[in-house]
């Protein structure tokens, strides 16, 4: 059961990060190319999944958002990572003092959530994708340096590394040499589970208007355009919403699936 | 009783520290950081006059530390600030809605326990079984599910097809209980229906803890069905791992009741920050986020507090 | 510890009960509440909630040009001297009568002796002038206004019920200004802020601004002519088009004042349930060009834009075919409109030559800032496509309305324009002369218009209809601006309410006409 779900995690981030990779190349139709005469089509040949108030076959949007959704979480996870991880070593590895102050930043940032710092971001220096990227990537820094940190001080109390520091190793080549391989596999659960909150904080943020400008379509856009046509036409609103679906869970399925590969016993990293 | 002091005026002053920290990130991203605030308020085509009076009333000029302090000190004093566009004081503008953002909050939560405590004892009980499995995939699925696209699904099914709840729009308590009551099912159940799912795993591994332990095998030994035994000794495992999710999770819920209230168009603290950050009413953005931040760092003081009463353990100091 | 523990147990027990109460409940209650509210029966309607789109921002529509306030305020709790009925014709109001000079520059009006404000204030001759006065020495007044009022020479009051406006040139169409917010007329004793209160002498007076969701007026008991019908009118403001259709669909609100998406128009189709209304409004969707910019100064580039844009197409993408196409400012309710839209016919190739002609062909880059409404944005998004087929690129920038209005609409100090392209639509009737005011947010101002249009407004009523044809003409050949289409008038109601015309002639929503039966 456990194997069928990191299978099927694995499997719908394949897919959605080749549907990115090929729509750098192609895409079925042009995806924001207006279309008069071809609006609100459904389902069938040669559009796919139909296409939406203007004409714009769905698929060729999808696949577009795919990227997006892509970036913001890749830029997202790499900007809370490498603040995160290393402060999270840092605060392990040091303690005292080092760690409190750590600890009690982190705390801070944790208090605002990754969306709302996205809106005051977005207040000040106005919405777009940039902002919510940031926004994101800072709000998740204390959730890796935690992990880090967790992982660090488990490894520090290790004899090996007891056995190092004794013998003189400095601090930094301890980290590299002992902490960070250690540590890994940890970040790159949280890295997993953080992409989908990226992905659902960017999707949250583009259907409040609040993401990337048009006519870029990005799947929480799509959503919101989708609103208009939920009587007429509620399949538009279907797609997008599941696309969002499957990514997010595909990201949750590989990061569960990840952590009880490397550690059954592992308790909950969120 | 001094180790229990201790344990408390600990908490307080991380509360405190933290609270201090949020106020000055957020200080910084709405009037420290943005080039000129006064520019950014009034946009790029503003007169030098309309531009100098501004910042004549914001006190633009004076340094930044003590633009910081006159802020905070006025918060003290129940002053958040001025909203530029309306005139009116920004306590004064959210008054009005924290009954509905905070209906809607508390709602979802309970909501979300009455789907996640009954779903996460049968995904314990049943954990080898296809029961077990099921429930544990909606859970997955729940949790993928942008809050958004659950209320559009819902407003459309529901509401517009069946007509059985109005769609949108709130009424106070005050006014119409029973209209008031109507127009929080959907938007709440939205937001249960997320959480719930996110919830169901803590249930879960508090309940399968449980079945571990000696007292519940003595227990079904005797002769007692495994849901009352499992209810009987898991329920306080279970309440104590719920209490710090739904504390961790409080500010995921205000942020999922943010973009509901947009969906169903609910007067609430949501609303009213969305429509500051598109007319850049900075200050008014300033003093809703302070006040939802405050909110989360009390609930969340007061679920440490709880531990202390709680878990017996926590009063002798022992880490957590 | 057992109490703890036996206290658990009965919690255990009694949770699944708990949760079957707690559903139970909710059923009962959402059973109990009527799917909304239903159809007041014929004539009980004591209350109306007229859902509109756009929330404004202050009630003092002398310094806000938005038009959602004379759209609350205009002859429901402010009245003119004259108004405009449902006919486009103009009706006595709290004048009874008058008269124009032979020289057209006079005109006499005979007040009502019975009006008076809602603070029990008479409606003389004398509050007519000094609040008119009021106005032309007003310095923040909207441009419109200010160029609206230029025409007065002067007002005076000779007796207490006669008011005699001199204008410094004959205009025809400034009695129909009058009809408008130019003519609402202040109570002089009110002392307080206009934009959180109001001091009119009309049927309604404003009770209750809940700032981020209505306008509440109520009945005023002390009004001089006809009772309001109702106690209660609320204007409830929902931006999204589908939360007010939702509303209207569940009962939320009794009238959808214009419907911000036509393609649901088939949701109201119950006729035992609904009405629907479906007629012309003053409203041209205008694609507006900001002659400041220097490509924008170039006939070619405009008719080249023009000729971009499919508009057939964009109206039946975005509007779902309803409303008119228009090719210049008039809206086939005026007196002067023939059928423009031929003019500049969509022809991309020939745009593409336009450009290059004008030495544009590596391409062409413009901002397009339109506000958030419904039809601007989609509109943006068609133009944008279509401009990007011959070369021009159309930056899009999304603007909440207020923020629109301060800097795409307001121009700086120094007069300059924030903007190349923008979406918006004019409801004010008859506003063809905003092209000839160089201060309107266009800055356009052609010479040959404004001698057009100024002789047109001048000259006597045989003579006006033909010169403004002219000019209209004109602004169509030298591609002023690109008119999208025009709005139609979309009115949903309850299936009882009646007294709501077909076409919206003016910028009110009239609620003295309207009856529930």
């Amino acid at each position: 059961m456990k194997r069928l779900q990191l299978w099927l995690g694995i499997a719908l981030v394949a897919g959605v990060v080749l549907t990115a990779a090929v729509s750098l190349v192609w895409t079925p139709f042009d995806p924001i190319r207006v279309v008069p005469g071809q609006r609100l089509l459904p389902p069938g040949w040669p559009h796919l999944l139909g296409t939406d108030g203007f004409g714009i076959d769905i698929v060729s949007r999808l696949m577009v958002g795919a990227r997006l959704c892509l970036l913001v979480g890749v830029i997202s996870v790499s900007l809370a990572a490498a603040v995160g991880v290393p402060l999270g070593i840092l605060a392990g590895q040091a303690g005292g003092w080092v760690d409190e102050v750590v600890m009690r930043l982190s705390d801070v940032v944790y208090a605002i959530p990754a969306v709302l710092l996205a809106i005051l971001l977005a207040a000040g220096f106005g919405a777009s994708t940039v902002t919510a990227m940031v926004a994101i990537g800072v709000a998740t820094i204390p959730a890796f340096a935690r992990v880090a940190r967790a992982g660090t001080l488990q490894v520090m109390a290790s004899d090996f590394v007891l056995a190092a520091r004794s013998s003189g190793t400095s601090p930094l080549a301890t980290a590299g040499r002992h902490v960070l391989p250690n540590v890994a596999p940890l970040v790159g659960v949280q890295a997993s589970v953080t992409f989908a909150l990226a992905i659902l904080a960017e999707a949250a943020l583009s259907y409040l208007g609040l993401g990337t400008p048009p006519p870029t379509p990005t799947w929480g856009t799509m959503l919101r355009d989708a609103q208009s046509y939920v009587y007429t036409d509620p399949l538009q609103a279907l797609w997008p919403g599941l696309a969002i679906a499957l990514a997010v869970l595909g990201f949750n399925l590989l990061g569960d699936g990840l952590r009880d590969h490397l550690d059954p016993r592992l308790r909950e990293v969120s | 009783m001094s180790v229990l002091a201790r344990q408390v005026a600990r908490r307080l002053g991380i509360f405190a520290v933290t609270l201090l920290g949020a106020s000055v990130l957020i200080f910084a991203i709405t009037s420290a950081l943005p080039g000129d605030l006064a520019q950014v308020m009034l946009g790029l085509d503003a007169s030098p006059e309309a531009l100098a009076a501004l910042r004549a009333e914001l006190g633009l000029d004076r340094p930044l530390p003590l633009r910081y302090l006159a802020w905070v000190g006025g918060m003290l004093g129940g002053d958040f600030g001025i909203s530029r566009l309306s005139g009116y004081p920004v306590l004064q503008l959210m008054a009005p809605r924290f009954a509905v953002t905070g209906w809607l909050v508390l709602f979802g939560m309970i909501g979300a326990l009455l789907i996640a405590v009954p779903a996460g004892m049968v995904a314990a009980l049943k954990r080898r079984h296809w029961q077990g499995f099921a429930v544990n995939a909606l859970a997955q699925v729940g949790m993928a599910i942008p809050v958004f696209w659950g209320g559009i699904l819902l407003v459309s099914l529901v509401a517009v097809r069946l007509r059985w709840l109005p769609a949108n729009g709130y009424v106070p308590l005050s006014q119409d209980p029973a209209g008031w009551a109507s127009h929080l099912v959907l938007p709440a159940l939205t937001l249960s229906l997320v959480q719930g799912a996110v919830l169901i795993r803590y249930v879960r591994s508090a309940f399968v803890e449980v079945l571990d332990e000696d007292y519940y095998r003595t227990a079904r030994a005797i002769g007692w069905r495994p849901a009352p035994a499992l209810l009987r000794h898991g329920l306080r495992n279970a309440a104590m791992s719920l209490v710090t999710v739904l504390g961790l999770q409080l500010s995921a819920v205000l942020v999922g009741a943010i973009v509901v209230e947009q969906v169903f168009a609910l007067p609430g603290l949501g609303t009213l920050l969305l429509t500051a950050v598109q007319q850049r009413d900075l200050l008014l953005v300033q003093g809703t986020v302070m006040f939802l931040v405050l909110a989360v760092l009390a609930v969340n003081a007061l679920v440490d507090f709880s531990y202390l009463a709680i878990d017996p353990r926590q009063r002798t100091g022992e880490s957590r | 510890m057992d109490n703890r523990a036996s206290r658990s147990t009965r919690a255990g027990r009694r949770g699944p009960w708990a949760l079957l109460l707690v559903l139970a409940l909710t059923a009962v209650i959402a059973g109990c509440t009527p799917a909304g509210q239903q159809t007041t029966p014929a004539g009980d309607r004591h209350t109306l909630v007229v859902g509109a789109t756009l929330e404004p921002a202050s009630m003092d529509a002398f310094h806000n040009s938005a038009a959602s306030i004379p759209q609350v305020l205009l002859y429901n709790v402010y009245e003119t001297l004259v108004k405009v009925d449902s006919d486009g014709k103009l009706k006595p109001l709290l004048a009874q009568g008058w008269e124009v000079s032979p020289d057209r520059l006079t005109y006499t009006f005979h007040l009502n002796p019975a009006a008076k404000f809602a603070s029990g204030a008479a409606l003389d001759a004398t509050a007519v002038k000094t609040g008119f006065e009021k106005l032309k020495a007003d310095t923040k007044l909207t441009e419109t206004l200010r160029a609206q009022a230029a025409i007065v020479a002067s007002v005076e009051a000779p007796e207490a019920s006669t008011v005699v406006f001199t204008l410094t040139r004959p205009s025809l169409m400034w009695l129909y200004d009058m009809s408008s917010t130019l003519g609402m007329v202040v109570d002089p004793t009110f002392t307080g802020d206009l934009a959180t209160a109001t001091a009119g002498s009309g049927p309604y007076t404003l009770q209750k601004l809940n700032k981020g969701t209505s306008v509440v007026l109520g009945k005023s008991p002390s009004y001089w002519g006809t009772p309001g019908r109702f106690d209660e009118v609320t204007f409830r403001y929902i931006a999204d088009p589908n939360a007010q259709n939702a509303a209207m669909l569940s009962g939320e609100i009794d009238v959808v004042s214009n419907l911000q998406a036509p393609e649901s128009l088939a949701q109201f189709s119950d006729t035992s349930r609904f009405s629907v209304i479906r007629g012309t409004t003053n409203g041209e969707v205008v694609l507006g060009l900001n002659h400041q910019t220097k490509a924008l100064q170039d006939l070619r580039v405009r008719q080249a834009l023009t000729m971009a844009i499919d508009r057939t197409a964009l109206r039946d993408t975005v509007w779902n075919g309803e409303g008119t196409l228009i090719g210049s400012m008039a809206v086939p309710t005026d007196p002067w409109y023939t059928d423009l839209s031929g003019t500049n016919p969509y022809d991309p190739a020939r745009a593409r030559e336009l450009l290059a002609d004008a030495g544009y062909a590596e391409g062409l880059t413009l901002r397009l800032r339109v506000p958030t409404t419904a039809y601007a944005t989609k509109s943006a998004k068609f133009v944008a496509s279509q401009l990007r087929d011959v070369g021009v690129t159309a930056t899009i920038e999304e603007l909440d309305f207020n923020r629109w209005l301060a800097e795409v609409f307001t121009p700086d100090d120094a007069g300059k324009s924030n903007y190349d392209m923008t979406i918006v639509a004019h409801v004010e009737a008859r506003d063809l002369g905003k092209f000839a005011n160089p201060d309107y947010y266009w800055h356009y101002a052609d010479p040959e218009f404004v001698r057009l249009f100024t002789e047109a407004d001048e000259s006597g009523t045989a003579d006006q209809v033909a010169g403004m044809q002219s000019a209209v003409k004109f602004l169509a050949d030298d591609a002023a601006a690109i008119w999208l289409f025009a709005l139609p008038n979309l009115v949903i109601t309850d299936a009882g309410i009646t007294g709501i015309p077909q076409n919206a002639t003016t910028l009110s929503f009239d609620l003295t006409t309207i009856a529930s039966a």
